[in-house]
């Protein structure tokens, strides 16, 4: 039987090799299929590993309360308009109130330029309390220090750094200790941030300056948004939110009546914000890829009754030579198999090779798992394609065939 | 002598369109071991019919068909293969040979089906090429030997199971008659070694090689001479 075996693999080989072109144009369904299969699942996965990546800077007993949902929720523009800002004292209030707040961060944030002589460098100002340390451990100190608590008190002007912004404005040399202006002022440098990436790809997380919040709020008043960021006990991530959520309900005053106006955000936002657009991109990729896939099945069935046909008297003479049925089912289902599994094995070898190009722009690995399915995937297809050509190739009266021309 | 196979009451009728049509109405032959036989008859007679029923391609729709003790029309399609492929050698007017093998794969096919494995495959093979005199031809294509060669290749596939006959249909009808000669000189030969041979054919000179003649015509036997060498025997005596 195993015999039988490689003998169907040598005929397969043999039959597709004299039918060079007809076997390449046939199989060019699969290829694309395969191809477009491995290549989505690729970047799908390249784009998971990017998104595990940025989640690490945001641990999961982080929350968050800021005037709106980061994703979704559904209240309309006019309503989120006119919500009453965040206030820097709720995370006073939170701290004593709740059980669960670890420690309380107000963070601000806003665009803007630090200059150094005759360089300058486009950055994100982040306004903070010492205490933000505490809340992020992704955060790493590398030289220097972070501003004190008197330091915030008094809004000093000092600020602590990115690697980026110190590459820009410093070169080679140490920013500690030196003096940069942010519009008029100038600020002394006293600590620099370890490299932390950049999120999603999107913005760099080492090109950005944190100032004590008092100073923040003094430069830039107190306009745009403020966020509380609350370090909070992990164990029941959904009962602090809940819990937090009634607090901020009684600092707002809200009756029972009311909608809250203001809105507690956890990490998982972001987390099922993305796997609700991972899985629409790799909804749609797959209903495409199944699609040219089903089209490069029916080209192999088609080809395989073009290729029994033609074959009609070879069934005859094996058949008559002792051929069973099943070995003739056999032979040609090996033979469909055979040419979708290289197929396949082409499709894959070009996405491979693509995937190393793509890889240059937009992080990108082809899981070995996903190799060996597309390859079990185009095994499959030879299967469910060959099988009704085959299944008429062994159901031929021998006598029929064999007077065929 | 004890029969090799043995046909009787054999009927075997088609439907063609509610029309029944008797292509073998019944027909009655036994087959000793070591005969030379001819099937004759004219076209429509029900000579393909019989050679497809000798051959175990077809069953009958009556009758009873014993090969060596096995009952062949009582058998299902892998039983008809597996006999076919033990016990049955053909060769066909139109040679028949897979285009894109050598010889030497041609004669491995039934060997195939017999699973046997590749070493014995290739040897059995080779032996049964230099029996036909094909020793030196044996990775050649079919589209590289003459007419007489690709026969003869066909004649070793036939051979190569040691079957217990051979089932011949126009061997040579396909053949300049030069080559003709030489076919038929390896079926004499091969019958002298000791072999059963049948010989389908309408032309009298390839049935004169035969010991003994079966004339078919409307699905019925209209003559069987009977083994001449016997009965020569048995007048001499």
């Amino acid at each position: 039987m195993f015999g039988l075996f490689w003998e169907n693999i040598r005929i397969s080989f043999s039959s597709i090799l004299a039918n060079k072109s007809r076997s390449i144009l046939s199989v060019l369904g699969i290829v694309i299929g395969v191809l477009s299969v491995t290549l989505m699942g690729t970047m799908i996965s390249g784009l998971d590993a990017t998104f595990e990546k940025s989640m690490s800077n945001f641990r999961s007993d982080i929350l968050f309360v800021s005037r709106m949902d980061w994703f979704g929720g559904e209240w309309d523009w006019w309503e989120l308009r006119n919500r009453p800002k965040i206030k820097e004292e709720y995370g006073e209030r939170l701290r004593f109130e709740s059980q669960f707040v670890q420690a309380v961060a107000p963070t601000s944030e806003r665009g803007g330029r630090i200059i150094r002589k005759d360089r300058q460098i486009d950055t994100r100002f982040f306004g903070t309390t010492p205490e933000y340390l505490s809340t992020n451990d992704a955060l790493e100190i590398v030289k220097g220090r972070f501003f004190s608590e008197g330091e915030h008190r008094s809004g000093a002007r000092v600020l602590v750094i990115g690697a980026d912004i110190e590459e820009a404005l410093f070169e080679d040399e140490s920013a500690l200790e030196k003096f940069v202006k942010i519009g008029n002022h100038k600020f002394r440098v006293i600590g620099i941030v370890g490299k932390m990436g950049s999120f999603m790809g999107l913005f760099s997380l080492d090109n950005q300056a944190i100032i004590p919040h008092e100073t923040f709020s003094r430069l830039f008043s107190r306009r745009g948004w403020m966020n509380i960021r609350l370090k909070v006990d992990g164990s029941n991530i959904e009962e602090a939110k809940e819990e937090i959520r009634g607090h901020m309900r009684v600092i707002r005053r809200l009756k029972p009546s009311e909608d809250d106006n203001f809105a507690i955000n956890h990490s998982s936002a972001f987390e099922s914000e993305y796997n609700s657009i991972k899985y629409a991109i790799g909804g749609t990729g797959l209903f495409i890829t199944a699609l040219s896939l089903i089209v490069g099945g029916i080209g192999i069935m088609n080809i395989m009754f073009v290729s029994v046909k033609e074959r009609t008297r070879e069934i005859g003479v094996r058949k008559a030579l002792g051929a069973t049925q099943k070995s003739i089912l056999i032979q040609f289902l090996m033979e469909a198999i055979t040419i979708c599994f290289m197929g396949g094995l082409f499709g894959l070898t070009v996405a491979y090779g693509l995937s190393m190009m793509i890889s240059r722009f937009f992080p990108s690995v082809m899981p070995l798992g996903l190799a060996l399915s597309a390859i079990l995937l185009s095994v499959i297809i030879g299967i469910v394609s060959g099988l009704i050509p085959a299944s008429r190739a062994a159901k031929l009266d021998p006598i029929e065939a064999l007077r065929y021309e | 002598m004890s029969d090799l196979i043995s046909l009787q009451g054999i009927k075997r009728h088609y439907d063609v369109g509610g029309e029944i049509v008797r292509a073998l109405d019944g027909v009655d032959v036994a087959i000793s071991s070591n005969e030379y036989i001819s099937i004759m008859g004219p076209s429509g007679s029900g000579k393909s019919t019989l050679m497809n029923m000798i051959g175990c391609l077809d069953t009958p729709t009556s009758g009873t068909y014993e090969f060596e003790g096995e009952l062949v029309h009582e058998m299902d399609d892998n039983q008809l293969a597996s006999i076919r492929n033990r016990k049955i050698g053909f060769v066909f007017q139109t040679f028949n040979l897979l285009p894109k093998a050598t010889a030497l794969r041609n004669v491995e096919v039934p060997l195939i089906y017999a699973n046997i494995n590749r070493g014995d495959r290739i040897e059995q093979a080779k032996q049964s090429l230099e029996a036909v005199g094909l020793g030196d031809r044996i990775n050649h294509k079919p589209n590289e030997l003459s007419g007489g060669q690709r026969q003869r290749v066909a004649i070793a596939r036939a051979l190569v199971n040691k079957p217990s006959i051979i089932l011949a249909d126009e061997p040579t009808g396909n053949l300049d008659s030069k080559s003709g000669v030489e076919i038929m000189k390896i079926f004499d030969h091969l019958y002298r070694q000791g072999n059963t041979i049948i010989l389908v054919t309408h032309e009298e000179y390839i049935a004169n090689h035969a010991d003994r003649t079966i004339h078919i015509f409307d699905g019925k036997i209209k003559e069987d001479t009977g083994n001449k060498k016997v009965l020569e025997g048995i007048y001499s005596a």
